[in-house]
């Protein structure tokens, strides 16, 4: 579970986001909003990437911006982010879905074991020792979502995920959160896709001029 | 002829590359340092550095050789009129241009890699590990950049140097030299081997750049 209280959050001088307050809690938030109303900016507050300005934001509990280093990384480690643009690193497919157990130290046969097993999970394993950065977008975004799910964090961040995906690419990753969803896992999806919104969502969040609104939670339809 | 010619040669390389090997050692630690948070100071910082790229080799030389000479502050080191000297010279003209290329580079890399590093668990340092390894081949091309600036100047090397023979000339000090003495023939030599250099630095540096 992530927390935001009274958060406000500027770039250079200007607010960006002002006096958020909110919970992602154990299921899928959905957060939609215009271009450049600050879902991305609300993504990396929550992930302890960016500094709130004002007020804290808390990763089950614990406040990474006031913890020691140790504690920090620890909350860290229970969240993470993935951008709207993948990022990849030099290598192949395995090496950076293996990263995130790499730098936690994770021996070397749970590391293979697990790589395998999230490549399995998305459809991927063909592409394992392709070259990371000269796959195509959609194929990006999946080793993206990999790299994320290896380390299987309590609390998950989506960043446009669906919008290089096909119509399989969708489905499986639909499902893939419902699993994920069932699980306990607390997801927050920010997203232009309706469709996933509604297929998905326990809550909806609105990003729109510097503020962030729950809207009605919608039906599920699938 | 081609003794001397190889003498010059080694020595240039030697002396460049210890500069730029010099210059490396700090400027990528500085420029990961501007990079690392935004500040006004780390700003200002890199504004000083990108001031001070193009400035004249001249300059570098006269006021490193006040420092240096016998009467100046760091003059009991008695380093003047030697290759170290030729090589901190180099090493200071260059570390603005690291800098500020590097720093762009690392910039770049800071909003994804470093974020992406942070988010999926790695430690700070972990990150900043990431980081450099992932820009190593376009840190690379700015090291390489550096060494052709060091390899091709002659104020510092002339002023610091002294260009005295068997022991400070470089390639670029004797070509003025020779082609005061009216001597073309060797000063032609010299600096086709020094276009040659500075070619297959090139070329190393768009090889590597293509990896990146
Ligand atoms: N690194 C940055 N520096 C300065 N301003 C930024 C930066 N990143 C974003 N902004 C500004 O913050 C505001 C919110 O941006 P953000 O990326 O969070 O929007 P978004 O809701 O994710 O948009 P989109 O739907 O296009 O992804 C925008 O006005 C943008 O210009
Ligand atoms: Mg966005």
């Amino acid at each position: 579970m992530i927390e935001l209280k009274n958060v406000s959050f500027a770039y250079v001088s200007e607010d960006v986001l002002r006096n958020v307050n909110l919970a992602f809690g154990p299921g899928v938030t959905a957060i939609i909003g215009p271009n450049g109303s600050g879902k991305t900016t609300l993504l990396k507050l929550a992930a302890a990437i960016y500094r709130p300005r004002v007020g804290e934001i808390l990763i089950d509990g614990v406040n990474p911006w006031s913890a020691s280093e140790t504690v920090k990384l620890l909350a860290r480690r229970n969240v993470v982010y993935v951008h709207e643009k993948p990022i990849m690193l030099r290598g192949s497919v395995a090496d950076n879905v293996a990263y995130g157990l790499r730098v936690r130290n994770v021996p070397a046969e749970e590391v293979a074991a697990r790589t395998e097993e999230v490549l399995e999970l998305l459809g991927i394993k063909h592409l394992a020792h392709e070259k990371a950065q000269t796959l195509s977008a959609g194929q990006q975004q999946k080793v993206a979502l990999a790299r994320a799910l290896a380390v299987r964090p309590k609390n998950l961040l989506l960043d446009e995920p669906t919008a290089n995906l096909d119509k399989n690419g969708w489905e499986t990753f639909i499902e893939l959160i419902k699993e994920l969803a069932r699980e306990g896992v607390c997801i927050a999806i920010a997203t232009h896709d309706r469709l996933l919104a509604m297929r998905l969502a326990d809550r909806i969040a609105l990003v729109e001029n510097k503020i962030v609104t729950f809207v009605e939670s919608p039906e599920h339809t699938g | 002829m081609w003794q001397e010619v190889a003498e010059v040669v080694m020595r240039s390389l030697f002396i460049s590359g210890t500069a730029t090997v010099l210059a490396t050692s700090w400027s990528i630690p500085i420029a990961m340092i501007i990079t690392a948070k935004e500040s006004e100071f780390r700003r200002a910082l890199l504004d000083v550095a990108n001031a001070l790229v193009a400035v004249p080799t001249v300059i570098i030389g006269l006021v490193l050789y006040l420092l240096f000479s016998r009467s100046g502050p760091l003059g009991f080191f008695g380093i003047l009129y030697t290759p170290i000297a030729i090589a901190i010279g180099q090493a200071v003209l260059i570390t603005p241009l690291i800098i500020s290329l590097s720093a762009s580079v690392l910039r770049e890399t800071r909003s994804g890699i470093w974020e992406m590093a942070v988010s999926i668990g790695a430690t700070e340092r972990q990150a900043l590990v990431t980081m450099v390894a992932e820009s190593f081949p376009k840190l690379l091309t700015t090291i390489l950049l550096g060494f052709n600036r060091a390899i091709g100047e002659l104020g510092v090397a002339l002023m610091l140097g002294g260009n005295i023979k068997g022991f400070t000339r470089v390639m670029t000090t004797v070509i003025a030299l020779e082609v005061s003495k009216g001597e073309f023939e060797f000063a032609l030599t010299l600096a086709g081997i020094l276009l040659l250099v500075t070619f297959a630095v090139t070329a190393i540096v768009r090889k590597v750049s293509k990896t990146a």
